[in-house]
């Protein structure tokens, strides 16, 4: 399952970053104020890591502490670098620290992009590892309850939106400063959006229709559940759409290895889902979710079964990091176009179709801008409690001081302990 | 890449026991001019891994919080000195980490 783990991470982790770095706009990037405070909190002379830190946005608060960040998007690094902070690029699951070299370390929306527990687990044990005893992590994840909107599943692929307008209420006043690009964790334009415009609240200006075909991201199954081909339930009305894309995933899934093909298999489901999905929601619902462990080979052909569960709905409730974007009613052009390979042809004509559909129904004009590539990002979002008890149960270097919601994220902070084994 | 950034690097291939310090291969070196404060470099001082600073012909004196002279030449390696070009190599791997743009690549391929 490593194997497959990491090759969705690199598929809709790393390179969709890597695509999208250049978008990330600086000027509208701006601190979380706990995190802010977390890091001026810190003891002058301290040296603090913030692993994956992006285009470096936190490197900059406190000039008092040593700052390090690493990242393994390269393009986002470099562009850390160029503002003059000492950054490296590296892994998180094998950072490049020695033991106990840091008084502070960040992972601000960083391993919800990890696929698996164990992954997600590893991640924190190698930040733990740097961190030396009495000093303190902070962790940031998505939340899956969040105010107006609710995950259905914690596994689910979000696309990005390099293009998304703003609503006709922003932008009557004048605020054209928002820059087109989406960036993550845009907490500032979210709070300003919040102040200016009471009246752009979710839901408040949107119809139900509206809003049903507003929601926009797809669910897949963890790969913590094993993707037990043979057993799957799929919904009547969304079997037949789903054959031609199932038969090309398989087809190219001999092809390959097993894991590649599951992970292209997901990537085909979804841009099959978006035919029917505006007028239903397709969704599977496989009481048998829970952890057996199946290797994908064994498991078979599951030439009729569908591996992943898909749902496809458009939503305006903003995303944790698209907040000031999503607010609007008018448009989510965070149409899905999936990876033009050669087995997707077809259902990226389907995606082009989707998006006439949205655009007919009263959207605004601008989806001429569209992302060609892929730009899928893989979550695990977290339940309360989730992070708190991953950390509690099996990283026991360290302590939990601290667990808290904030603007959609669930945070923890902890405190390195010293940890004897007799 | 600082000289204070190396001081918490190590090489994690799979087997290496201690992975620094690792050595600076340097091509490319850029010295930059930081404004120097006494209190952070002081502070700094005991969180570092001295054995890897005595490597730089700079040994650690006693008393360094006061003398100033003494703070100013670690601000100075340990800040103002940048490895630009060049690689890290594993003390024990031998295995080099490049070095490009500033950005040291730690990034390990999957069987490292």
């Amino acid at each position: 399952m490593d194997e497959a783990a990491s090759q969705l991470e690199r598929d809709h982790v790393h390179s969709v970053y890597e695509r999208i770095a250049p978008y990330f706009n600086d000027s509208r990037y701006k601190a979380w104020p706990k995190v802010k405070q977390f890091l001026l909190e810190q003891e002058p002379g301290s040296i603090v890591a913030d692993v994956g830190c992006g285009n470096g946005k936190y490197l900059h608060i406190n000039e008092d502490i040593f700052k390090l960040g690493c990242d393994v998007c390269r393009p986002l690094v470099d562009s850390a670098w160029s503002r003059g902070h000492e950054v490296q690029l590296c892994d998180g699951l094998r950072l490049p620290y020695r033991d106990g070299s840091f008084d502070a370390v960040l992972s601000i929306a960083v391993i919800h992009h990890m696929s698996t527990k164990e992954r997600r687990i590893r991640a924190i044990k190698e930040m733990a590892r740097t961190l030396r005893v009495g000093g303190r992590i902070m962790i940031y994840v998505w939340a899956m309850e969040q105010k107006r909107r609710k995950f259905e599943k914690q596994d689910i692929f979000i696309p990005w939106n390099p293009n998304p307008p703003l609503s006709p209420a922003l932008r009557q006043r004048g605020n054209g400063t928002q820059s087109v690009s989406d960036d993550c964790d845009s907490s500032d334009k979210h709070r300003k959006v919040r102040s200016i415009s009471s009246m752009v609240d979710e839901g408040d200006l949107i119809s139900p229709g509206q809003q049903k075909q507003q929601r926009l991201w797809f669910f897949s199954r963890s790969l913590d559940s094993v993707l037990d081909f043979t057993s799957l339930t799929v919904s009547r009305s969304s079997s037949s759409t789903l054959q031609t894309p199932v038969d090309e995933a398989s087809e190219s899934r001999s092809r390959r290895t097993s894991s590649r093909g599951l992970i292209r298999q997901m990537s085909s489901l979804f841009s099959s889902s978006s035919r029917t999905s505006l007028e239903e929601d397709v969704f599977i619902s496989d009481p048998n979710e829970q952890v057996h462990k199946n290797d994908n080979r064994s498991s078979g052909n599951g030439n009729e079964t569908v591996p992943v569960e898909l749902v496809h709905d458009c939503s305006a409730v903003p995303l944790p990091d698209l907040v000031s974007y999503q607010r609007d009613q008018s448009t989510l052009e965070g149409h899905m176009e999936v990876d033009g390979k050669s087995s997707q042809q077809e259902p990226l004509q389907r995606q082009e179709s989707t998006a006439s559909l949205l655009e007919s129904d009263g959207m605004s004009g601008q989806s001429s801008e569209q992302p060609k590539d892929s730009c899928l990002r893989y979550y695990h979002v977290f339940r309360e409690g989730e992070l708190t008890q991953l950390i509690q149960n099996h990283v026991d270097e360290l302590h939990v001081l601290h667990t808290y919601l904030d603007h959609a994220n669930w945070c923890v902070v902890a405190e390195k302990v010293q940890v004897w084994k007799v | 890449m600082k000289l204070l950034t190396h001081n918490m690097l190590t090489s994690h291939v799979q087997g290496v026991i201690k992975g620094y310090p690792l050595i600076i291969k340097a091509t490319e070196v850029k010295v930059n001019e930081l404004e120097f404060s006494a209190p952070f470099v002081s502070r700094m001082i005991p969180k570092l891994e001295w054995s890897l600073i005595s490597a730089l012909n700079c040994t650690l004196i006693p008393d360094y919080e006061k003398d100033e002279e003494f703070l100013r030449k670690v601000h100075r390696i340990l800040l103002e000195v940048e490895v630009v070009e060049g690689c890290l190599q594993c003390p024990e791997s031998g295995r080099e980490f490049p070095i490009s743009k500033g950005v040291p690549n730690m990034l390990l391929i999957e069987d490292e």
